[in-house]
This record gives C-alpha cells, structure tokens and sequence, in this order.
C-alpha cells in the first residue's frame, strides 16, 4: 500500500485553497458542462478555465511533463484520425462543404483512397481538440493536487456511504502499488530474456505473449487484497457508522466556488434545452465554398 | 472478577480448512498470561498462522471449515463474538507492514480501527497519543507512512493495534521483513507491552533475535500439534536444532552428541586451478541515481571472480539492490562502467546479460506464470533463442539439480513456497547462467528449509559464481567466501567473512547486528581459520 504520491502540498496554488469536496463538485459541474457542449465558442470559456487552474496549480513543469505529453498526443492523434476519416462528426452535422479533396493515386483492388477537406470536419476537429484539453488539464491536475489522505472523507463529504466511501479511497491508493508490482515483473520477466517491445504476431497471439507480465501481477494483486481484507477486518472495518478522523469545512470562498460551478452547470443544461451551443461553423466559411 | 480469569484460555481447539483434507491443527491446549511473551515457534506449516487466525477470529468468520473445542477470552467464550468485539480485546499485527498499514499518515493509520468503531474524534486523538507515546515514537505522529523504516513501520502497525487497548496482542511473524536493527527495535517494543500486564503470543522462527527480550515461554509446533510448552531453557532440549535457529553454543552442546555435519563443496563447477584473476563481472567507477536527481550510488569499483561466493550486507534502503541490478543490466551506470565477460551493459541487451547472470527475485510469485513447471522453465531459454531440443535438455537437467522432476507437469503457482524457490532457480539453471544473483534468498522460509536451501544450491555444479544480498549475517558468515557491505550507496567493505565480518562497531554502525554463531566462530577462529556452523564447531 506504501508509495510515494504525486501528490505535494504547494504554495499559492489556486485549487489547494479550496476545500477538497468544493473542487471536486466544481471540476465535475465544468466536466459534464464540457460535455453538452459541441460549439467551440461556448467551449473555448472551459479551456480558458482549465488552463487557468493548470497555471495557478504550482505543479511545476517537470513533474507533469511526461503525463502531459502522453495526453497532448493522445487528444492530437484522436482529432487528427476524426479529421482524417470523417467518422464521429456525422453525428452532428448532416451537410458538409467541400474545401479540396485529395485522391490518391494509385487504388487498392478497385477502391481509390480520397480524403476530402470540408469546413464541417476541419470544424469538427477543432471542437474536439478544445473539448477534450479541457477536460484533461483538470483532470490531469487532480492527483497532484488532492491530498490522498483526504479521498475517504472527500467522498463521505459528497455523500456516499463510509464502505463505497472507504473503498474508492482504498481503490485509489492501489494504482500506484500495482504500477510496483508491475515494475517488479517486468525487471523478473526481463531478466530472463523476455523483451515486451518484441512481441508480435496476431492479436490472440499478442495477448498470450503478455501472460509473463499479466499473470504474476494479478496474483500479487489477489494475494495483497486477501491481506488487505484482513488487516481492515481486524479493526473493526465496516460494523457501523464510522468516524472520519478528518474534518474537512466550508469557508466561504468554498461555497462560492460551489455556487459557480453550479451556475455553470444550471447555464450549460438550459441553454442546451434551448438549443445552443450544438456544433458551429462560422457562416463565412460556409459561404466560400 | 475478570481480572483474576486468565486472558486467554485455548481449549482442545481442532481446525481443517473446508478446501484441504487433514486437520491444520488438533487439540491444542494452552493458556496465555498477563505479563507474558509466549513465543509460538515450529517449521513453515506446522499450523502457527491458523491457530492465530483461529484465536483472532478470522477463523470461522472469513477462513471457513471445521472447527472444535473453545477459546476463551477473559472466560467468556468468543464463538459468538462479533470481529469488532474481539477486535477490541485482541489485537493482531500481521507479518508484512506493508500490507497492513492502510493510512497515508501515521495518525490516520492508528486511528484506523478506532474511527471504524465510530468513536468520538477527541477520543481518538488521545488514545492516538496514547498509542504513540508508549511506544516511543509520538515523533512519527505527522509523518507519511511510505516514508517510515520497516523497523518503524512495524511499530506504526502495532500502535494502531494498542490504540485499542487490547489485552491480548499476537504478532505474526513479525521481523520476517526487517533488517536486524529494525527487528530488535520491534523486540524492544514488545518487550514493553508484555511488562506492561499484556498477553503476548508472537508467531516467529527467528527465535534467537526473540530469545533476546527473554520471552517467558515457548511454544513449539509441529503437525498442527503443541510438541513443547514451557521455559526457554528447556526449548533446546527438546527441539531438533536443525528445525530451530537455537543460539550456537546450544548447537554446539547438542550436536556434540550427532556425527559431525557432512563439509558441502561450494561451487564444484569452479575448480582451483580456475580461480584466476579474469573477472566475470567488472564495475568500474560506478555510480547512479535516479531521474529526480539523487545518486544512490556512488564509486562502486570491483570485480567478481571465478569461486566468488559474495553476500552483500548493508541497511534496507543502501543501495544492494540497485547494485546487483547493475550486474545484471536492469539498470545503467550514470557514469562509470559495468562489464559483464567483458562487454559494456550499456552496449547489451538485458537477454544478452541472463545468459551471464541469472536473477532470482526475492518472491517468485513476481516471475511465475507458465500453466506448468516444464513450460515455467523453458521460457527463458526460449528468449534467448536456444534450439527446441537444447531447451529440452537444459529444462531437464534443471530440474533434476532442483529435484523437481516428478512436478514438472505441476502448475508452479500450485506448489509449496520452498519448491516455487526452487522453480526460480531452475529456471536460472535453464538459460545456463553462470553467476547466479539472488535477493533475500531465505525471505519467507523457515529455517531447515531455507539451511538445506542455501546447502543444495552451493552445491550446483553450474554456476562459476553466486551473489547474494541478506540481512542474516550468519548467512553471510557460514555460506559466503567474501562479504560487501553496502552503505548510503558506497562499497564500504570487501574481504573474506572474517575480516569483514569482526569488527562489530561497523557492522552495528550498519544496522548489522552481531549473532552467537559470529562471536563464536571469531573466538575460535585461530583453531579454525575460517567460519563454520555450530554443528562443526561442535567437533573441532
């Protein structure tokens, strides 16, 4: 269960001001938020409010670099696949206008690869470039900035039960001892030969030849929780209502917060029932192609 | 009244698992009394854990089978108890900290059980205190737990068991992680307890290291059955010494009356006209840290020769392992090189390096996975690309030196731990490695099994060389032909056992603590020139 966290507690970072349970209700207000929306100008105000946090966080580069790119490719390599195939976008909008098409030229058993530029796709990556960086950037900050100490109680705080409370806490301190135990495999199973980046041949094929890796750390993963079981029924876990040893409390700044991101939320959920803020693409282009 | 009843009576109490034939234990009698340490000693599978189990509760609640005869907590009996209950009057603190420790910080971790009784805040926070301060370490209070020593993380665990001011307190297998100086600070604090009017039971076959807070009595197990209750003083008369670790000179009085030991031949692959200076293994200048910036080493030169058997000794956190990961090219020098026969690790692969050097990882539950012994074993071989019918006789030979050929169709992960060890060096025998580097090699054994272990091992004709890293210094002084000791990630010692191995004031320095059998062998060591076990002192 013992591993060093991400998480530090730093000075003048904007989301440590706030008492755990408040960012939380704030960062999933602005997720589902995010989610309604498709046009890019309604979007844009969440990335402005995701790049503030991120900013403001003291996180300091170096720590999150390596997450971040990972991130930063992932969102690229999406939106750049949508823009490529035209898949996903349909969904939201019916009529395309045609910028260039590109034919290739040379066909695969009769069929001709065309990539077609229009507005409504290029569009259409955009959106989903904003979209999805700004639900990243606040998520990405959370292990960095909550203190792990304080899962249990944030839940209990945002009212689940102390078994569902306890256990998300519990579930979110495992993450990181089973990335040990995956490590500890790795170094065994290479130090007989086996080289992960050489595995090849067909999907089945592909799964088989992880069994080296998947194998022990699930049973590690088995044996540590039988322990884990006992050591928590040992003292006493779950006979009752349990006392959280943390208090956690409201200032004002919290309650403002909270009433932001619900502002936030109410505005995003009605102006969706009024029919705003679907996919958008500026009249100007429309009318040049 | 209750405080004249006895705070723990066991009854005729029998057991069997509802998956396994054969009871674990039968009709087991005793009584624990205030004050005491009742030390409960016997072989891996002698039933230590399930009576302990039995007594804390868990058996019948989580461990289901069969169950007869009564336990007695304060004469009431406890068959009916809910787990919190009994919680309350019996506390438990199991082998690996690491895995019962459930807290980010240390007073969250001691409030654990008292929180889940639904206590009042301020109450916890005194017993909290309380907990901390009897056992010495209210400095830890605010600390994070993954920062914590072994030694401190034990107490930590056994602080949140007091701060439910049990009566009863069982420790199972409790030093089994920590390194020596750790263990007597964990000993220390029992020790404590017991003078303080608890019961104490603590399940532990380092019963030298207990011997040391002089428990008042002992138990001895074997079969499931009680075969010794009583002083200390009498343990050794009763018990066989190559079952229990007793102190060498009451190895040496008993086995005075037994035909001296039969001397084992180290490495009979190396023959003496071979021991020359080539090394199998050069560091030169090594040092390494990792990306935050810290060096864990620093300036490792040496080589390791033809004959070398090498124990590393050094505090949990020195750097061994990442010394001995630089043999085998699971990590690359910073600066400085390693070469193994001659080539730079940085220039080979890791498969190129097991064909050299085999690793066996303290647990072999982190490496075995195949569905049978045979396939278990052919998987390295296979990866560095051996012929189908060289593997066939590489898998073969192994396991005839690991004596397992009747397993070699079992499933790895359904045999006894011993015989796992075993597979994890089989399968190093396979890929015909010829230094063999292992991590804790008697972590999780009793001490015949892991004795005949480390016997049948230096006996393999294939290796040219082995390195081991350990905590047991008796190990280092009776199997190994050179010692390093490793500390704050320098080499600070390299030489034979017995001039390491002397100067006590370095080895404490060090977190390396002195045993019997050292003392012993160094003030006999004019007569015999060298280390030996209790068992050939006794003759000589």
């Amino acid at each position: 269960m013992l591993v060093a966290w991400r998480y530090r507690e730093r000075k003048n970072s904007f989301i440590q001001s706030f008492d755990p349970r408040a960012w939380v209700i704030f960062y999933l207000c602005c997720f589902v938020s995010t989610l309604s929306f498709w046009d890019v100008r309604f979007l844009l105000p969440f990335l402005v409010i995701a790049i503030f946090v991120l900013l403001t966080s003291g996180v300091k580069w170096h720590e999150i670099r390596r997450a971040f790119l990972f991130i930063v490719i992932f969102i690229f390599f999406f939106s750049i696949l949508t823009f490529l195939t035209g898949r996903g976008g349909s969904e939201v909008y019916k009529q395309e206008h045609l910028i260039r098409e590109f034919r290739a030229s040379f066909s695969i058993l009769g069929w001709t690869p065309v990539l077609k530029v229009t507005v409504e796709r290029a569009f259409f990556a955009v959106s989903q470039l904003v979209r999805y960086a700004s639900v990243a950037v606040m998520t990405i900050l959370v292990p960095y900035s909550l203190n792990p100490a304080l899962y249990g109680i944030t839940f209990k705080g945002l009212g689940l039960p102390d078994k569902f409370a306890y256990a998300m806490d519990l579930t979110m301190r495992f993450i990181p001892t089973f990335g040990r135990d995956f490590q500890l495999t790795m170094d065994a199973q290479r130090a007989r030969g086996y080289e992960l980046e050489k595995i090849d041949g067909g999907l089945i094929a592909q799964v088989r030849k992880l069994g080296p890796i998947v194998v022990p750390v699930t049973i590690h993963a088995i044996i540590g929780s039988e322990d884990i079981i006992d050591a928590m029924d040992l003292r006493a876990f779950g006979v009752g209502p349990r006392t959280w040893l943390d208090v956690l409390t409201y200032t004002t700044r919290d309650r403002i917060l909270i009433a932001v991101g619900a502002a936030i939320l109410t505005v995003s959920i009605v102006l969706g029932f009024m029919g705003f803020g679907k996919f958008w693409v500026p009249e100007v282009l429309l009318g040049m192609f | 009244m209750t405080s004249t009843l006895a705070p723990l009576v066991v009854d005729n109490l029998s057991f069997r698992y509802r998956d396994r034939q054969g009871a674990a234990i039968h009709n087991l009698s005793f009584t624990a009394n205030p004050g005491e340490v009742l030390l409960i000693a016997g072989a891996s599978g002698c039933g230590k854990t399930t009576l302990v189990r039995c007594i804390n509760g868990l058996i019948p609640r989580s461990y289901k089978g069969e169950m007869s005869g009564k336990i007695l907590v304060f004469g009431e009996e406890v068959k009916d108890w809910k787990l919190s209950q009994i919680s309350q009057k019996i506390g438990t603190v199991l082998q690996d900290p690491e895995r019962q420790i459930l807290g980010t910080k240390v007073v969250n971790e001691v409030a654990f059980g008292l929180e889940n009784l639904g206590m009042p805040r301020e109450e916890i926070y005194s017993r909290v205190d309380e907990a901390l301060n009897f056992l010495k370490i209210p400095h830890l209070r605010n600390r994070e737990t993954f920062n914590l020593s072994g030694g401190e993380k034990q107490k930590v665990a056994l602080a949140g068991v007091l701060a439910m001011r049990p009566s009863i307190v069982l420790l199972d297998e409790p030093l089994a992680s920590l390194d020596p100086a750790s263990a007597q600070d964990t000993l220390d604090a029992v020790r404590l307890l017991a003078d303080q009017g608890l019961s104490i039971l603590m399940v532990e076959h380092r019963v030298e290291d207990v011997m040391r807070i002089k428990p008042e009595r002992v138990m001895f197990m074997s079969d499931g059955e009680i075969r010794y209750l009583g002083e200390l003083s009498g343990l050794s008369k009763v018990v066989n010494y190559r079952e229990v670790k007793l102190p060498a000179e009451d190895i040496v009085e008993r086995a005075k009356l037994d035909p001296p030991p039969v001397e084992i031949k180290v490495l009979p692959g190396v023959t003496s006209s071979e021991i020359k200076q080539d090394a199998l293994v050069r560091f030169e200048d090594v040092a390494f840290g990792y990306e935050s910036g810290v060096e864990i080493l620093h300036g490792i030169d040496l080589q390791i020769n033809r004959g070398d058997v090498i124990a590393v000794l050094g505090p949990n956190g020195a750097g061994k392992t990442t010394f001995v990961k630089h043999a085998i090219g699971l990590l690359k020098p910073k600066s400085g090189k390693v070469l193994v026969g001659g080539r730079d690790t940085n220039e080979a692969s890791v498969a190129e390096i097991a064909s050299m050097l085999g690793y066996v990882f303290q647990s072999p539950s982190h490496m075995l996975f195949a569905p049978t012994v045979r396939e278990e074993l052919a998987f390295g071989p296979t990866n560095m690309k051996h012929t189908k019918t060289q593997i066939e006789l590489e898998v073969k030979e192994a396991l005839k030196i690991v004596n397992l050929v009747e397993k070699e169709n079992d499933p790895p992960l359904a045999l006894s731990f011993g015989q796992q060890k075993r597979v994890s060096i089989a399968a190093i025998l396979a890929m015909r490695s010829r230094i063999l580097v292992m991590d804790e090699p008697t972590a999780g054994q009793d001490y015949q099994n892991y004795m005949n272990f480390m016997d049948s091992i230096l006996q393999m004709p294939a290796f040219e060389a082995i390195i081991f890293i350990t905590h047991d210094v008796d190990l280092a002084a009776i199997y190994a032909n050179r010692v390093l000791i490793i500390s704050d990630g320098r080499l600070i010692a390299d030489g034979k056992p017995q001039d390491v191995l002397r100067d006590f004031d370095r080895l404490k320095a060090n977190r390396i603590i002195p045993t019997s059998l050292l003392a012993l062998n160094l003030k006999r060591l004019s007569a015999t020139g060298r280390f030996m076990r209790a068992e050939a002192l006794a003759h000589i």
